[in-house]
């Protein structure tokens, strides 16, 4: 709580506003009184004159305090949630990539914003209010009281019921938004999913069942928001009848005080009724926030988790290591959390500074899972990793991942320049430095036929370019990087054969001497290997060069008979 | 000139404007009924909010009056009007619940429910194109939130603008009939409040409009960063990218800070101008009563509905601002369903079709400024297995778009066994052929929904034959609840093979004359390849089919080999003649074995 004394500040500007705003209704009560029904008895109007001057004054002290308690509250409240939402990204980004993936990126992403956004909202709906209606209420009451104690009591009879019944309904709308909020994403699913199979639907002439499903599921939500939108209309109606009826009962019994001589006037209950009506309407104003209270605790709680995981890359010091390229892989098994199987099972191999390897094997064998123990983003569950003979244990992920640059499986693209994408690779790298590697991509000559050149504007995920250029481009961003080990992860599947051959050639002459690996399920990129990995249901079953394997290795031999139909041996 | 044609353009702006304005109300038609009686039902409110003040201000007159003749029967005097609050105020409590269970219902039910069929019904008649170049979250959005903003003109229309209007004109005219010096009085201050309230809404809303932007950019950066955390993190960037974060996201809290606090201060500022406009009717009022004896009554009355005014005035501000927002939304919505749909034919596909495919100088582009394919022919006689190859963006997927006519050609004739298929009906055209594509796609629903998409009909005992010869029997029983396990596009208890061999199942079971394979095995690890080809073997045998495929395997023992180049085929011919001839396929073919 850093902001306690704003806070504070806040509060109190907001209660004297809310003061003035109760002594409002006892002047004009005053006003009626003593100068009006006074009028008969002498010239009340100097008296009237005065009253409304005061009246001037405390409203402006009002008008005053409540916009400096708004203006503290804002920022306050900024403060509050820009902090938090820097937080959820901060402590994201030194998390395991294990636990974002657990966390799940969009569930992150509606954290970050959806759920920050609600709490902000409520909070901000609550801060100028909620301080106003237990003021508003205690003051009215005792106000209430300085003129009649009984009429007092309606007050303090009425208020509760009402704020009761809009707590209950409160509790009664989580269930119902829940549901409302399901069939909604149920909707959203489903027309998302007819986008995306537009194709097979219409090959299949299946728009009209398509158009059903979309329809019966807006039907259901429909009826649904009705259901929660009616509950919730009750509120309204029913804390206005219970205090107008609250009005009522002040002007009945007010009427018996005065019959039996208490010496309340009627200004008195015409004051009386004012606050009713101030309360009510402050009241109202916070209701819809008091029902989205629940919707609050669900958001609040959602931000907690991603706020408490533990699960964050361990900060090991960096202290700038270079390797030379040299990686053994001693016993090494991981088994991913929850699984009955390793993923990979005691794997040996010892790679030599500049030597080129190729890891090849079918969907599920363990290559992409390899690659992220290779690169720290995941611990091993079971032996060694050695680079230049140190435990990958000993080196911070920093230092391991500072060394070996490496393109991912997944092509990912950033929103921005196609330099800015290359400059992740190498903040400080030059223009030349960049076209070098685009070159080396083969993607220079579609940079070149842009006009923005280096400028060009990729949109979000790079929905502008192709699957090819992406992967080219996410190519050219690791070779941009001067490293002593290259990985190279199933990076060329999108590409044809003469594209990638070329991209091959370049990136073997670009990464002389150095260590490079590359993942595929291309027989044909692996081949030429200096050592050739054969993964198979995360165990090594073959190691050599290509001639060995295809003599030794059933499997091997089997993947590039079925790949190449035998035409190149 | 330029000056005339800008002139031109902005009345046109204009007049759009006010046709959507227009279109908007039209759209109501159909509930006009409801509205009607709604309006009707506010009306009644309306009577309620004026006869209420109007009561309790005789009352409190009454009190006075009696006080100070020392009457007895005060509280007898009083009863008469309780009693006839009491009904008022229960009235307006059940009229003010029906009128919302009314709107709420008849609203949501046939207005934002009724304009949600429309456009999924006008989703079914566009052009593929449409989904192409359109990204998938703005149709969501039109469809989702644009239709909800819509819906809330409707309420605002009824329950705000015209409540707000009549009650504010009903308030004035029982004033002047009270006094019409406090009249003046009111009618002159309270729309200073209005005033007031809509200038700090029109300076806050561009705030507002900009702290919406930012929003959605730092919405997309936190998706983008998180997404790619893999990159962020293999490249040591996470510092860059909190930096990155923290500057947008101090940003967007700054312009939240103005744009927040200008719209709080609205209620406020309301109430202290509500406030100067009580005070100045206390001196009017009270130099009336002591200088010119008007009744203390009319004052009191005049005070309680000076409190009423303020209110539909704030209403009518409110509306007309939402309005603005609305008419945004309703364009969106009546953009998307004013589309042009897709033309199409009434022709009948050839019955029993032989397969004998004909492509006769066909012409296509995506872009009018980039041909792609010009003066293609081709001639595939039935049952023949055609291979098609060629690099990347030469035009092999275009074909697939042209067959099944999801894209239309711009020049020339596609035939199938003699007959023009721009002539057939796009469905029956459609018919003709079963699809494996690519980018598998299967619906939420259970394991025999999905391969019997293409055939609803289907026995069980059909899906699973299927299935076997599909080689996805074996695993499908392993699956939790077999044949009727619930799976979609994104379940991860199957994989992405096995999703391929489900959709190979599927065409098999729809049993089409045609098939098009398009990159069909790309996902599939070479074992489960091996069973594919066997299963596709099977699909392909006896039926004319047009195969795309990176993998050589798949493509060798085709008829003939169409190698594609910019949209041309520059070579056609069996596997070996190819290789024989050493022109561009035998350079694709041999470049894979290159260093």
């Amino acid at each position: 709580m850093p902001h306690k004394g704003k806070i504070a500040l806040a509060t109190l500007l907001m209660a004297v506003s809310a003061v003035c705003n109760l002594l409002l209704p006892t002047m004009m009560s005053d006003i009626l009184d003593r100068g009006f029904y006074g009028a008969a008895e002498g010239n009340t109007f100097p008296y009237i004159v005065k009253t409304t001057l005061w009246m001037l004054a405390i409203s402006t002290v009002s008008f005053g305090s409540v916009v400096g308690g708004y203006w503290i509250v804002y920022h306050v409240l900024a403060d509050y949630t820009c902090d938090l939402r820097q937080m959820i990204f901060d402590k994201v980004h030194t998390m395991t990539l294990e636990e974002v993936g657990r966390l799940g990126t969009s569930n992150l992403v509606t954290r970050i914003t959806h759920d920050v956004g609600n709490l902000n909202w409520v909070v901000s709906m609550i801060c100028g209010n909620l301080i106003i209606i237990p003021l508003m209420f205690l003051g009215g009451v005792l106000l209430c009281m300085r003129k009649d104690v009984m009429l007092s009591l309606v007050i303090l009879l009425a208020v509760p019921v009402v704020i009761a019944a809009v707590l209950l309904m409160s509790k009664r709308m989580t269930g119902l938004w829940e549901v409302s909020d399901k069939y909604c994403d149920r909707q959203n699913d489903l027309v998302r999913e007819r986008l995306r199979g537009i194709r097979v639907i219409r090959a299949f002439d299946r728009e009209t069942k398509s158009h059903e499903r979309i329809s019966d599921a807006t039907r259901v939500m429909s009826d649904n928001i009705i259901r929660a939108n009616i509950h919730m209309s009750i509120v309204d109606p029913l804390a206005c009848f219970v205090l107008n009826l609250a009005a009522l009962l002040v002007v009945f019994l007010g009427g018996v005080r005065i019959e039996r001589g208490s010496g309340l006037t009627a200004g008195d209950i015409f004051a009386v009724i004012q606050y009713i009506g101030i309360i009510l309407s402050s009241i109202l104003s916070v209701s819809f926030a008091i029902i989205m209270l629940p919707h609050v605790k669900v958001a609040a709680r959602r931000i907690c988790e991603v706020t408490d995981s533990k699960a964050t890359d361990d900060e090991q010091t960096s202290n700038g290591r270079t390797f030379s390229g040299g990686i053994e892989l001693r016993n090494l098994s991981f088994a991913y959390p929850g699984a009955r199987e390793n993923a990979l099972r005691d794997l040996n191999l010892t790679i030599l500074p500049g030597q080129k390897v190729s890891v090849i094997g079918g969907t599920g064998s363990g290559k992409s899972t390899l690659v992220s123990l290779l690169m720290g983003f995941r611990k091993p569950t079971g032996g060694q990793i050695l680079f230049d003979g140190v435990d990958s244990a000993e080196c911070s992920p920093q230092d391991i991942r500072a060394n070996i640059s490496c393109s991912l499986q997944k092509a990912m693209i950033f929103s921005g320049t196609i330099a800015d994408n290359l400059r992740m690779g190498k903040p400080d790298a030059t223009d030349e430095e960049l076209w070098d590697a685009l070159e080396l991509a083969q993607l220079a000559d579609f940079v070149r036929e842009q006009k923005a050149g280096l400028d060009f504007k990729l949109t979000q995920a790079g929905t502008n370019i192709s699957g090819g250029q992406k992967q080219r481009l996410a190519i050219a961003r690791a070779a941009l990087r001067d490293a002593p080990i290259y990985i190279f992860d199933d990076s060329f599947s999108a590409l044809d054969f003469l594209t990638e051959a070329k991209v091959r050639g370049s990136i073997n002459r670009r990464t002389q001497g150095r260590t490079q690996i590359v993942v595929t399920q291309r027989v044909v990129s692996a081949m030429h290997s200096d050592l050739i990995v054969v993964l198979s249901d995360g165990a090594v079953v073959g190691l050599g060069r290509h001639e060995d394997l295809l003599r030794d290795c059933g499997i091997y031999r089997e993947i590039f008979h079925s790949q190449t139909g035998g035409g190149a041996e | 000139m330029s000056v005339k044609k800008k002139q031109t353009q902005t009345k046109e702006k204009k007049r759009l404007f006010d046709r959507n304005t227009r279109r908007l109300i039209r759209s109501m038609k159909p509930i006009r009924g409801w509205l009607t009686l709604s309006a009707m039902l506010c009306a009644v409110l309306i009577g309620c909010a004026v006869a209420a003040p109007q009561i309790l201000g005789d009352l409190i007159d009454r009190l006075y009056a009696d006080t100070k003749s020392g009457s007895d029967q005060i509280v007898a005097h009083l009863l008469p009007g309780l009693g006839v609050l009491l009904a008022l105020y229960a009235l307006n409590a059940v009229v003010t619940y029906g009128n919302s269970y009314l709107l709420n219902t008849v609203v949501t039910r046939f207005y934002t429910a009724g304009l949600r069929v429309r456009l999924s019904e006008k989703l079914g008649k566009l052009p593929v194109s449409y989904m192409d170049k359109t990204p998938f979250g703005d149709v969501i959005d039109r469809m989702m939130d644009d239709v909800g903003s819509m819906s809330s003109i409707v309420y605002n229309l009824i329950e705000v603008l015209m409540t707000g209007f009549l009650q504010m004109l009903v308030i004035a005219v029982f004033l002047f009939f009270e006094d019409w010096h406090l009249a003046l009085v009111v009618v002159v201050l309270s729309p200073l409040s209005v005033f007031l309230s809509g200038k700090l809404a029109s300076l806050s809303e561009k705030y507002w409009h900009k702290h919406f932007n930012l929003g959605g950019e730092l919405f997309a950066l936190a998706e983008e960063s998180f997404t790619n955390y893999p990159v962020t993190k293999a490249f040591n960037r996470e510092n860059a990218m909190k930096e990155k974060y923290a500057k947008l996201n101090r940003t967007h809290q700054q312009n939240g800070i103005a744009a927040n606090f200008l719209s709080a201060i609205v209620q406020p500022a309301i109430v202290f101008v509500d406030a100067l406009a009580y005070i100045v009717i206390a001196l009017v009022g009270g130099w009336l009563i002591t200088k010119h004896g008007v009744p203390i009554g009319t004052v009191v009355t005049v005070i309680l509905f000076a409190r009423q005014m303020s209110t539909p005035l704030e209403r009518i501000a409110f509306g007309l601002g939402e309005s603005q927002q609305v008419k945004a939304a309703s364009k969106r919505v009546f953009d998307l369903l004013d589309l042009p749909e897709e033309p199409d034919a009434a022709g009948e596909a050839p019955k029993p079709v032989k397969g004998h495919v004909e492509f006769d100088k066909v012409c296509f582009s995506y872009d009018p400024e980039k041909p792609l394919i010009r003066n293609l022919t081709m001639d595939v006689q039935p049952g023949q297995k055609i291979a098609i190859v060629g690099p990347t963006g030469a035009g092999k997927t275009t074909i697939v778009n042209l067959l099944m006519r999801f894209y239309d050609i711009q020049s020339g004739e596609i035939r199938i066994d003699g007959r023009n298929t721009a002539e057939m009906s796009r469905s029956e055209a459609r018919k003709l052929f079963a699809m494996v594509l690519q980018e598998t796609w299967l619906f939420k629903g259970t394991v025999a929904e999905n391969v019997a998409y293409g055939c609803p009909d289907a026995t069980r005992e059909q899906i699973v034959e299927a299935c076997e010869s599909a080689y996805c029997d074996r695993f499908i029983r392993a699956l939790p609840d077999g044949y009727d396990t619930v799976i979609s596009e994104d379940s991860t208890n199957i994989s992405s093979g096995q999703k391929q061999l489900l959709t190979i199942a599927r065409a098999l079971l729809a049993d089409r004359s045609l098939l098009i394979l398009d990159e069909a095995t790309s996902n599939v690890d070479t074992r489960t390849e091996l069973l594919l080809q066997k299963a596709m073997d099977r699909l392909m045998g006896g039926r004319t089919s047009f195969v795309i495929a990176h993998r050589l395997s798949t493509i060798v023992n085709a008829d003939t080999i169409l190698v594609i180049r910019d949209g041309q085929i520059v070579e056609q011919g069996k596997h070996r003649d190819l290789l024989a001839r050493r022109g561009f396929y035998y350079e694709l073919f041999t470049s894979q074995y290159r260093i």
